[in-house]
C-alpha cells in the first residue's frame, strides 16, 4: 500500500507541470553556481588557492542545493495533504482502508523520491569533469548523503505542513516559517550568548557543514533522522486527529 | 444475523457546535436509505461519519458487525464512498484512476484489470478509459466517482448526491444501477429531489439541525398510486355524505380553504372522477393529484408550507360552466 500511494506520488510530480519546473529551475541554478566554481577556481594561480576543487564544489555546489531544496520540498509537499484537502481527494483516502501510517510513509516516500532527483543534480554536474580532473569521490559522496539527509528532513517538515491546513498556500507558509526557524536559530543562540550549544545544535546547516568538508559524524545524521522522524510522527498525530476534531 | 449497518446514538461536534446528534440506524442488505433535510441539516457530516472520515464525538457504528471506530481498516473494506464532490485527481487518466483505487481498496494485483473493466462497464466508461480525467465532462466526472465507490464490490454504497450534474437520461441510468446495487448490498444517499428518493429508496430519514425528525420505511410507487388521492376545489361544494355517493369517489375529507381531499374509487382513472364532479354541475376549479407520500412527510416533518403538487393529472373533460374550466389549468 506504502508503494502504491508513492508510485502515485511520484507519477503525479512527473506529470504535473510543478516537478519538471522546479527540476528544470534547480538544474538551471545550480549549472550556473557549477560554472562559477569553476571560473573562480581556475582563474587563480595554484599558490593562491587554499582548498582543493572538490571542497570548493562540495561547499559552494552542494551548499546552494540544499538551500534549493529547502524551497522546493515545501513546494511539493503542500500538495500532499493540503491540496487533496483542497481538492476533494482526500475523502477517497479516507474511506479506503488505509492506515494513517501507510498514508503519511507513501506520501513521504513519493515526495523523497521526487526530491533525490534534486539531490542528484550536482552529482551529474561533478561528473561532467570526469576525466578532466580528479576529483575526491568520498567527499563528494559525503556531500551527497549530507544533502539527502537534509532534504529528508525538509521533505518532512513539508508534510507536517501540509497536514495542518486544507489551503496550500497556508501550508506553504508554514513549511518556510518551521524551516527559516531551523535555519537562524544557530544565530540566535550566538545572540544571547556564547556558550549555549543547543541552539547550534538545532541548526540543521550547522550539521550540513560536516557533511560538506567530508566528516560523517554520527551525531549529524542522529540529528536528520530525530527530526525527520519527529516531524512524520507529528504528521500521523495530525492527521489522527483531524478526523477527531 | 447482524444488520450491514448498525448505528446506535450517533453524535458529531465540531469544537463545541452539535453537528450530528441521536441518529440510530440499522441497514439490511437490498436497501436503500434516502437521507434528506434542508442544506445544513447535517446530511454531509452523517455521511462523512459513516465513512470513516470523521470519528464520531459520541455512539457506535458498526458495519457488517465489525466496529468502524475500533478496526477502520476492516470495517472500510466493506465501504464504498461518492462524496459530493467526486474525489479525482485530474492528471490520471480514467484506467489509471480506477487501478489506483483499486489497489486503494486492496483488491490483489491480478484481479484489478478485471474489477476496472467491471467498474466500467457498470458505470458506462467503457469509451473515455484513456481519456485524462481534467477533460471529463461533469457527468463523467460523477461516473467516474461511483465507479470508484463501487469497483471493490463493498457491502454498503454510501453516494452524497449521486445524481448532481447529471443531465436526465444519466440521471435514470444512476437510478437504474442503484436499484441494481441494492440488489446485493446496503445503499444510503443523500439527494435534495425528493421524487428521485421517492423513486428509489426502500426506507428514509429526514435531518433538521443535525437531529432525526422522522425515520421510516417507504411506500411504493405502485401503492402511491394505488392511494389515488387528489386535492379538488369545487365553486359549489355538496356535502361529504352527497360527495361519498358518487361512484367514483371513495371516500372524502374536508380540507382548509375549501379544499376536499378525495380518495378515488379503486380502478378508475383520474378522468373519470374529474367527468363526475363536472357532471354532478359542482363547479370543478382545480383537480390536483395529493402530494406523494415523501412530499408530504417531508414538508409536514419540517414545518414547511409544501406548494403545489408537482405530479401530471388527467386531462378533465369539458364543462358546461365554461369560464371555470378556465382554471383547471392550475391542476397539474
Amino acid at each position: 500500500m506504502i508503494l502504491t500511494l508513492a508510485g502515485r506520488e511520484w507519477r503525479a510530480g512527473l506529470l504535473t507541470p510543478l516537478g519538471w519546473v522546479l527540476l528544470a529551475a534547480n538544474q538551471a541554478v545550480l549549472g550556473w553556481t557549477f560554472l562559477q566554481v569553476l571560473e573562480r577556481f581556475t582563474g587563480l594561480e595554484a599558490a593562491k588557492r587554499s582548498v582543493g576543487l572538490t571542497l570548493e564544489l562540495s561547499l559552494n555546489l552542494w551548499g546552494f542545493a540544499a538551500a534549493l531544496s529547502l524551497l522546493s520540498a515545501p513546494l511539493l509537499a503542500a500538495r500532499m495533504f493540503a491540496g487533496e484537502r483542497h481538492e476533494g481527494s482526500a475523502s477517497l483516502l479516507g474511506a479506503a482502508p488505509v492506515a494513517v501510517a501507510e498514508l503519511v510513509l507513501g506520501k513521504y516516500l513519493g515526495l523523497v523520491g521526487l526530491l533525490t532527483l534534486v539531490c542528484l543534480i550536482p552529482v551529474l554536474l561533478a561528473l561532467t569533469l570526469t576525466g578532466a580532473v580528479g576529483l575526491d569521490p568520498g567527499l563528494l559522496a559525503s556531500a551527497t548523503l549530507g544533502l539527502w539527509l537534509a532534504t529528508l528532513f525538509f521533505a518532512a517538515v513539508g508534510l507536517f505542513a501540509s497536514s495542518l491546513s486544507a489551503q496550500p498556500g497556508v501550508a506553504l507558509v508554514a513549511a518556510y516559517g518551521i524551516l527559516i526557524l531551523f535555519s537562524v536559530v544557530g544565530q540566535a543562540g550566538r545572540v544571547l550568548s556564547r556558550n549555549i550549544g543547543l541552539f547550534d545544535w538545532l541548526s540543521w546547516n550547522e550539521h550540513l557543514l560536516w557533511f560538506l568538508i567530508g566528516a560523517v559524524r554520527l551525531s549529524d545524521i542522529a540529528y536528520y533522522s530525530l527530526f525527520t522522524a519527529l516531524f512524520l510522527a507529528l504528521t500521523h498525530r495530525r492527521l489522527a486527529n483531524r478526523r477527531l476534531v | 444475523m447482524s444488520s450491514l449497518l448498525r448505528v446506535t446514538d450517533l453524535a458529531r461536534d465540531y469544537c463545541g457546535h452539535t453537528a450530528l446528534t441521536g441518529v440510530d440506524l440499522a441497514l439490511e442488505r437490498g436497501s436503500v436509505l434516502g437521507l434528506l433535510g434542508p442544506n445544513g441539516a447535517g446530511k454531509t457530516t452523517c455521511l462523512q461519519v459513516l465513512s470513516g472520515n470523521l470519528a464520531p464525538s459520541a455512539g457506535t457504528l458498526s458495519i457488517c458487525g465489525i466496529d468502524l471506530v475500533q478496526a477502520p481498516l476492516r470495517a472500510k473494506r466493506h465501504l464504498g464512498y461518492l462524496p459530493e464532490r467526486p474525489p479525482l485527481y485530474p492528471e490520471m487518466r480514467v484506467d489509471e484512476y480506477l487501478e489506483f483505487c483499486a489497489r486503494l481498496h486492496r483488491i490483489p494485483r491480478r484481479q484489478v484489470a478485471a474489477a476496472v473493466s467491471r467498474a466500467k462497464s457498470r458505470c458506462a466508461l467503457d469509451e473515455v478509459g484513456r481519456r485524462l480525467l481534467a477533460k471529463l465532462s461533469r457527468g463523467y466526472r460523477q461516473r467516474l466517482g461511483l465507479a470508484q465507490a463501487i469497483i471493490h464490490e463493498p457491502d454498503l454504497v454510501i453516494l452524497d448526491e449521486p445524481t448532481e450534474g447529471l443531465d436526465p437520461e444519466q440521471i435514470r441510468e444512476v437510478r437504474l444501477l442503484i436499484r441494481e446495487l441494492s440488489a446485493h448490498c446496503g445503499v444510503i444517499l443523500s439527494s435534495h429531489i425528493l421524487p428521485e428518493v421517492q423513486e428509489v429508496c426502500t426506507q428514509v430519514l429526514i435531518l433538521r439541525n443535525g437531529r432525526p425528525v422522522h425515520q421510516g420505511r417507504l411506500a411504493s410507487q405502485r401503492e402511491q398510486h394505488r392511494s389515488g388521492a387528489f386535492r379538488v376545489r369545487l365553486d359549489r361544494p355538496p356535502p361529504i355524505a352527497e360527495l361519498v355517493r358518487l361512484p367514483t369517489v371513495a371516500s372524502a375529507l374536508t380540507g382548509g380553504d375549501g379544499l376536499l381531499r378525495i380518495d378515488l374509487a379503486p380502478g378508475l382513472p383520474p378522468s373519470a372522477l374529474a367527468r363526475s364532479l363536472v357532471e354532478a354541475g359542482y363547479g370543478l376549479r382545480e383537480l390536483t393529484p395529493e402530494r406523494t407520500d415523501l412530499e408530504r412527510i417531508y414538508f409536514e416533518t419540517l414545518g414547511l408550507d409544501p406548494g403545489p403538487a408537482n405530479l401530471p393529472s388527467a386531462p378533465l373533460p369539458q364543462d358546461q360552466s365554461g369560464p371555470d374550466l378556465s382554471a383547471v389549468g392550475g391542476a397539474s
